[in-house]
């Protein structure tokens, strides 16, 4: 029984570290059809920003706070700037980000000097129950995950903004007919969507060494996740997510983590093989 | 171009792609020539060729068929791994059966990948596909940092000597000359595909999909078997890439290296074949010479990435875009109104 | 420790001739990558009527991930050569050095070591901080080469490579007399050995697997990771299961972090289990936390707080040299064996009276011998392409102030390298 809720909270934690990552990239696909190769950079962004705050001694919980507000600001930006001139072409918008991505990085990896970084949790330590050590920061990023979900589910299906957002996703055409701003929308839900990012970023540095590879290394499960999940939609995504993040966990627990690691790539694509229109059908392929 | 249809009045303007060809082709040959006093530069030019095979493999998928392909390199690196293994456990290195060996293991492995991506009931998006190579070449990469026999993380090291008869071909001119042959062979056989009755369904497939599967063309078959071929390139590339650096790791066949083709192909020009090439000696010719510039240095991803991102939002054709016309550079095979008709 | 990761480009071709240095250098300080000035160890306008330098070829990581390494490799090398060329030189000639990033990337390496060995024609070269770049670059240094080549960095031993010496501590160095004093003296028998996946803890392993279980030890289960796996409950869960009261890790960044936050956070410390990584230096406590720091044991050839009156010497030299620089001379970072092989090398000059032929060097080279060092002298094994030296253990403690440092438990003279 012990070894179950041990293993249930283990799996929950990572698969709300990846849910949280995925959730904006999601979006931002779901939404706009950009698969966004710099993302892992805005995840980067998000926890760079939580260090510089940590360094210049204003608290992690300001850099926390600030990391999605930097980071939305930035993806409004991006937006105007460069991401719209993609719209007519997803797979040039792959390459324009990816370009990006690779400036950010490596700027980032230039200001810290190619180091590693430890930023410790604004609350450490771990609680116990039934016998059991369970981090406090895991904990949190577990509760956060559940509230930002809900709160974006609830932004995205219960406010005009949000009927809006949907409704020029159905139909961008018609949309414009009935004299809402798509650009508007557009810069608004990439805004988002790297606000999304950034949070991800600031929350996880604290269990991940802070360096120019971190937000690199989630890009290609959270691809797969939203593939496995569904574009069009804002649960496909969530759910493709949360199934990878379990199977990150849970396969090495069963095979060797070395051979678990590229196992997880295949079976991620062969489903996405299989189920092309990924868990939950959306109303953009 | 032997196939040119009508229009008489078009003169020399509109065939600069031979005249470019040309021109690369005789300062190849003459490179080395220039070059007999700093050995470090013919390995520098011998390393632009066989990287050239590995643009030209993906301007091939991409340029000519609408393939983003992100895992190039895989094909170019699993056939570099293939060649040293033989090098290392059967200590057999001859050129005539170890090159056939990488390109049939990049022909093989490419195809494979083709099948799955490509073909099956349902058309794939482009998406998937650029997601699927993206998703292949990053977990081999993985995979092969994790496997003890084949090197792991070290890759392998000492690869044997290439051998032809009974001389062992170390870098140098006798190397660059090699390898100029062989892409030289490469790029004519590439250039007669894209310009036969097969590159006329590409040209078509480029102008518009629908219409030519309406037409009753498989196209997701025609797709498949260029980047099949394109993947026999890869293959060449990488073996030749193996017994050049004398090493071959992880990292020559993610992403990573991936990237850096996609980078050659579209700065020099996608869909002109030439471009890769000019591409592949531009970016590495820079990237030496930067080299020297410790400031700089440090940055130079950072500059690879405006670049990419000046080249694909300002000019999608590439340098050779400055010199070629837009008809003679996607073939002018399709019909008159292609101009006009955005992919 | 080499890193799998979607790359960017690779950076080729980075190439620093010796004008290239003059001219580059006053632009790293400014760009705040080496501290010091630049050119100060460059050779004297009038030095060496007649003689020639002996070129010394660096090839170390100056950019990518293992910058912080090299860069600190690269200043210890500049030390030494000012070191030497302040004293006459070696045998009457002054040394030049020849710099080469090799990019913490063997594809970029290859080429760029080739630079070193066709264009500057050096005598030696040092230099390669991971394994994956020990083989990537050894064999264009010393079978197409034909170069001398020593390599600094402490690894998983069986490099017996002709030509090629190996100036840091091998798993027998590192083990020997760490594993005996944790089993008999600390008192813990159950092993757990968690480790990053590639050749230096597969071997290191291997070896410490055999002297756990000689000296009445066991080991409950031997496993790898991805280098950058940010999960490690399944194994968290194994070392409490099978009451594991030693882990001896050999994990590596960028996975490093989530496992010793996950390790401390399941309570493993204040169970009373204890924490060993032989790697750990001065560096780590930088990159890992305090709590999760404190407590863990290493053993290398060298610490700051080792007593010995030229490791001093050197380490104020160093401070001297590079104020305010962030590359810290340790043992880790491969920078002692970095010392010790210019050293080695100096010795065996020498005595060869300035003759700097390969065949000649190496056979003096493989009973080179120094008194004095980072840590103590050295002594090359003859016949064995390894070194002999000091190896120290050391747990990491809380000092007067808060500051963690290492605080020396024990010195262990002359360890034998036991290798080919």
């Amino acid at each position: 029984m012990l070894e179950i809720v041990r293993f249930a909270f283990d799996i929950l934690a990572f698969t709300a570290v990846m849910v949280l990552i995925v959730l904006g990239l999601g979006v931002i696909a779901s939404m706009m059809g950009i698969f966004n190769f710099a993302h892992g950079e805005l995840v980067l962004l998000g926890a760079y920003t939580v260090f510089i705050a940590h360094d210049a001694g204003l608290g992690i919980w300001w850099g926390i706070l600030l990391a999605p507000v930097v980071v939305g600001l930035f993806g409004v930006l991006l937006e105007r700037t460069i991401i719209r001139r993609f719209y007519a072409s997803p797979v040039i918008a792959m390459l324009g980000t990816y370009a990006i991505g690779l400036i950010i990085r490596e700027i980032v990896r230039g200001l810290l000097g190619g180091q590693y970084r430890s930023v410790p949790e604004p609350w450490d330590g771990s609680w116990s129950a039934i016998g059991l050590n369970f981090s406090i920061w895991r904990t949190f990023i577990i509760a956060t995950t559940v509230l930002v979900i809900a709160g974006s589910w609830l932004f995205l299906t219960r406010t005009s903004f949000g009927l809006r957002i949907r409704g020029s996703l159905e139909n961008p055409m018609l949309a414009r007919a009935c004299g809402i701003s798509t650009h508007l929308l557009y810069t608004a839900t990439f805004a988002f969507g790297a606000a999304l990012a950034g949070l991800a970023g600031a929350l996880i540095v604290p269990l991940y060494q802070l360096s120019a590879d971190m937000g690199l290394r989630f890009l290609v499960q959270g691809f797969l996740s939203v593939m496995l999940g569904g574009v069009g939609t804002f649960e496909g995504p969530v759910l493709g997510a949360a199934a990878i993040g379990a199977l990150a966990s849970g396969l090495p627990w069963v095979v060797p983590p070395v051979l678990a690691d590229p196992l997880v790539f295949v079976i991620a694509l062969v489903i996405v093989k299989l189920r092309p229109q990924g868990f939950i059908a959306g109303a953009r392929k | 171009m032997s196939k040119q249809t009508s229009s008489p009045s078009r003169g020399l303007r509109d065939r600069v792609i031979p005249l470019i060809e040309i021109s690369v082709l005789a300062a190849a040959l003459v490179t080395p020539l220039l070059m007999v006093k700093s050995p470090e530069l013919i390995t520098l030019a011998t390393n632009i060729l066989i990287l050239s095979l590995l643009a030209i493999s993906f301007d091939l998928c991409w340029g000519y068929s609408g393939i983003m392909s992100f895992g190039q390199a895989l094909f170019f690196g699993v056939a570099g791994y293939v060649v040293a293994l033989v090098g290392r456990d059967l200590g057999f290195s001859h050129a005539w059966s170890t090159l056939p060996l990488a390109m049939a293991v990049g022909l093989l492995l490419s195809f494979l990948f083709a099948a799955f991506l490509l073909l099956g009931r349902r058309a794939p998006t482009v998406i998937f596909v650029a997601l699927g190579t993206l998703t292949g070449a990053y977990a081999a990469e993985r995979l092969v940092s994790g496997w003890q026999y084949v090197g792991a993380g070290n890759g392998l090291s000492s690869v044997k000597l290439l051998q032809i008869g009974s001389w062992e071909l170390v870098e140098g001119p006798g190397f660059y000359y090699l390898v100029l042959a062989l892409l030289i062979t490469s790029y004519g056989a590439s250039r007669y595909l894209v310009r036969s009755q097969f590159g006329l369904v590409l040209a078509g497939m480029r102008q518009n999909e629908e219409r030519l599967a309406f037409f009753g063309y498989r196209i997701q078959v025609f797709k498949a078997l260029i980047f099949s071929f394109a993947g026999l390139l890869a293959g060449l590339g990488g073996a030749l890439f193996a017994y050049h650096q004398g090493f071959i790791g992880p990292g020559s066949l993610g992403p990573g290296l991936s990237t850096t083709a996609v980078l050659y192909a579209l700065f020099g020009g996608s869909g002109t074949l030439i471009g890769a090439v000019i591409g592949t000696a531009l970016i590495e010719t820079i990237s030496y010479v930067l080299a020297d510039q410790d400031a700089i240095k440090q940055y130079w991803p950072v500059i690879l990435g405006f670049v990419l991102l000046a080249v694909v939002v300002f000019k999608p054709t590439g340098v050779v875009g400055f010199f070629v016309s837009r008809r003679e550079r996607i073939g002018s095979y399709g019909g008159r109104d292609d101009g006009k008709r955005r992919r | 420790m080499s890193q799998s990761k979607i790359d960017s480009p690779t950076v080729p071709g980075a190439k620093r001739s010796r004008r290239g240095f003059l001219f580059g250098a006053s632009a790293l300080a400014a760009a705040g990558w080496t501290a010091g000035g630049p050119g100060s160890w460059f050779l004297p306008a009038a030095w060496g009527q007649g003689k020639k330098a002996i070129k010394m070829g660096i090839a170390t990581d100056i950019t990518g991930p293992i910058a912080p390494s090299g860069n600190s490799n690269w200043q210890v090398a500049q030390l030494a050569v000012e070191q030497i060329n302040a004293t006459g030189g070696i045998a009457g000639r002054p040394v030049e050095l020849f710099l080469e990033d090799t990019a913490s990337d063997p594809k970029a390496a290859v080429a760029n070591v080739r630079k070193l060995i066709q264009r500057d024609q050096v005598d030696v070269v040092l230099g390669g901080i991971t394994s994956a770049m020990r083989q990537a670059i050894k064999d264009p240094i010393v079978n197409r080469g034909k170069t001398l080549y020593i390599y600094p960095q402490l690894y998983e031993g069986q490099e017996c490579t002709k030509h090629l010496f190996n100036t840091g501590p091998t798993p027998a160095q590192q083990c020997d007399e760490l594993i005996p004093y944790l089993i008999k003296t600390v008192g813990k028998k159950r092993f757990a050995l968690p480790s990053a996946n590639y050749v230096w803890p597969q071997l290191l392993n291997k070896y410490a697997r055999k002297v756990i279980q000689a000296n009445g030890g066991e080991v409950i289960f031997e496993e790898y990771y991805p280098l950058d796996q940010p999960e490690y409950s399944s194994t968290i869960n194994k070392i409490r299961d099978g009451k594991v009261d030693c882990v001896f890790s050999t994990v590596i960044p960028p996975g490093l972090q989530p496992f010793t936050k996950q390790l401390y956070e399941s309570g493993f410390q204040q169970r009373g289990g204890i924490v060993s990584c032989v790697y750990f230096d001065e560096n780590s406590l930088n990159y890992v936390a305090p709590r999760e720091l404190e407590g863990v044991f290493s053993c290398l050839d060298f610490f700051h707080t080792v007593d010995d009156p030229y490791s001093k010497e050197l380490l104020a030299a160093y401070a001297k040299k590079f104020p305010d620089t962030k590359y810290l001379f340790t043992a880790g970072s491969a920078s002692t064996g970095m010392y010790r092989g210019i050293r080695l090398y100096e010795a065996a000059v020498n005595t060869t009276k300035g003759d700097v032929a390969r065949e000649a060097v190496s056979a003096a080279l493989d009973k080179a011998k120094i008194e004095k060092g980072p840590g103590g002298g050295a002594e090359m094994v003859p016949g064995k392409m390894h070194a002999k030296m000091n190896m120290y253990v050391a747990q990491c403690r809380k000092g007067t102030t808060d500051a963690l440092r290492w605080d020396i438990i024990s010195k262990y003279p002359m360890v034998d390298p036991k290798e080919c």
